[in-house]
């Protein structure tokens, strides 16, 4: 009867992050239609799409009106301070690499007439208040994909 | 259309299983296959699984033929996977509820599922994190957690609710998931272990969120005339409610009024046609404390706002105003996402049979509804049962 053999494997150590893991999308006129918004952010502009046929400003931008189906669409600006209408911190239970970020907060800011989610930088919960005004924030990547926060910090005089 | 009834089921125990996905469905399956009289696999003619994430979770898709091979099942009709995140098992049921009362089907399986308990936890937790709209919301870190938070932070903003009201929800599904043999935890809960328990999102603690859970359960669906010949306590799905609105955090209805729900409420009262006050259980998706509050008030159990104070009242306990989540709720029992429906709507044939502990029993119990919750709370979906045929 022949030697069953028995043969140790390798596997890699480390894999890169796959792309669709490390939650930012691709930005690029090569892959999303609305690449103008990571355009403008990196101009320091907050901007979606507004149609122009019903007037609808439509979050996050797309490229079709879900209100009238109208693909005439334009972009606006929302300006770069929102208020805070609710916030919490992630202080345990974070995904792959937000671990090494834990805590950080969270927050729902309303700005340009919307209610959009967003990272809040240089904040602590317990300092943090319903209402209070927060300023946009750019940051990217070293690939250089961008994304949008607030910063909770007040200005200096 | 046809009157549907359901005949029987089974489930796993629920928890941190050394059991593999494929196991729970076996361990489920024959507990399912099992409880009903006269029945063999092979008559079965449409299979729905209820599975939320078990391309990520087990790193499978195509599932629901999986579940067909292991349980000898070869559907001729209809066999499809139904995904609804936590309300992927109401979902399955739905579409074998639709099977037989088109008569598509004659036979239909409602499966459901989910193995979450992973090597590494924090890949647990990127799972869980394209549930909201991964590249607008998840990239912020936005997972249940934190959006419940909110919920709850807004809700208490609103209209005064307190930390120790949403305890006392943990407190009492706690209390009945002791008497539940399957449940992931078996111990009560008093008000201070909860605020003891880590802090995961402000203000929610751990014992403000329901668990990672392993788990599985299949419930079987036959035309209401056909209910007897397989089983002598059949339950019948009289009437069901479900409704959207919004997926994005900007695009939902409302963060502290669950409109879809009272759509749902208002859909289902009308399909069952019954009143609010002749529910006698409701199997609520309590996936979070704040949950079960928002719920008393959307079902109109308790004024808006006042969900907090029907709690502190006793009123969500058997012999009060509803027996809410007497099987132990998701806080006691897990949350198996796929499977949580599943097992809700099970244990609502328990109850009608008589065969739960006395503890939890919910003494000539004829009418029960069973609700979940999915996404940011922008989908809600209702079954409404009766132990008689009406
Ligand atoms: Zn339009």
């Amino acid at each position: 009867m022949k030697k069953v053999e028995f043969e140790k494997l390798k596997r890699p150590e480390t894999i890169k992050l796959p792309s669709m893991l490390d939650f930012y999308p691709l930005e690029d006129e090569k892959n999303t239609r609305i690449s103008p918004f990571f355009s403008n952010l990196k101009e320091r502009r907050l901007t979606t799409t507004r149609c122009e046929e019903c007037g609808k400003v439509l979050w996050p931008p797309r490229i079709v009106c879900s209100s009238c189906f109208s693909d005439d669409l334009e972009w606006i600006d929302l300006g770069t301070e929102g208020e805070l209408y609710a916030f919490t911190e992630m202080r345990l239970g974070a995904p792959l690499g937000f671990v090494d970020d834990v805590p950080f907060c969270i927050g729902i800011v309303k700005i340009g007439g919307l209610s959009i989610s967003a990272r809040i930088d240089n904040a602590k919960y317990e300092d943090l208040k319903i209402g209070q005004k927060v300023q946009l924030k750019v940051v990217e990547l070293d690939d250089g994909r961008v994304f949008y926060r607030f910063d909770a910090a007040k200005e200096t005089p | 259309m046809r009157r549907v009834a359901i005949v029987g089921g089974g489930a796993t125990r629920c928890g941190k299983r050394e059991a593999t996905w494929r196991e729970l469905v076996q361990e489920a399956g024959k507990a399912m296959f099992e409880d009903v009289d006269n029945i063999s696999p092979k008559e079965v003619d449409a299979l729905l699984v209820g599975a939320a994430q078990p391309e990520r979770f087990v790193f499978q898709v195509h599932v629901a033929p999986m579940v067909a091979e292991h349980l000898g099942i070869t559907p001729r009709k209809v066999i499809a996977t139904t995904e609804l995140m936590c309300a992927s098992g109401q979902a399955a049921i739905r579409y074998a509820w639709a099977c037989i009362a088109s008569g598509m089907a004659d036979m239909a399986v409602a499966f459901g599922v989910e193995k979450m308990y992973m090597p590494d936890m924090a890949e647990a937790q990127t799972n869980m994190t394209c549930v909201l709209d991964r590249e607008w919301d998840g990239i912020n870190g936005l997972s249940a957690p934190p959006f419940f938070a909110m919920t709850a932070q807004r809700h208490m903003y609103e209209y005064g609710t307190t930390k120790e009201q949403m305890a006392l929800v943990s407190v009492k599904n706690h209390h009945y998931s002791t008497m539940n043999p399957i449940a992931q935890f078996q111990k009560e809960v008093p008000v201070e272990s909860v605020f003891k328990s880590p802090m995961i999102a402000p203000p929610l603690n751990l014992f403000d969120c329901s668990g990672i859970t392993d788990g599985a359960a299949g419930v079987v669906l036959v035309p209401a005339d056909r209910a007897k010949e397989y089983t002598d306590t059949p339950m019948y799905i009289i009437g069901s409610g479900q409704a959207n609105i919004g997926n994005a955090i900007n695009n939902l209805a409302s963060i502290t009024e669950w409109i879809p729900l009272k759509l749902a409420v208002e859909e289902t009262l009308k399909t069952a046609k019954i009143t609010l006050k002749e529910i006698d259980i409701a199997e609520l998706h309590d996936c979070f404390t704040i949950s079960e509050i928002m719920e008393y008030e959307a079902f109109g159990w308790a004024k808006k706002g006042e969900g907090g104070k029907f709690i502190e009242n006793g009123e969500p306990y058997i012999g009060g105003t509803i027996a809410a989540n007497p099987r132990g709720g998701l806080l006691g029992c897990g949350h198996p996402l796929g499977a949580t429906a599943i097992l809700q709507t099970l244990d609502i044939l328990h109850q009608f049979r008589g065969d739960v502990p006395k503890g939890r029993s919910v003494s000539d119990a004829e009418i029960a509804v069973t609700h979940n919750l999915s996404g940011a709370a922008n989908v809600h979906s209702i079954l409404a049962y009766s132990r008689t045929e009406k």
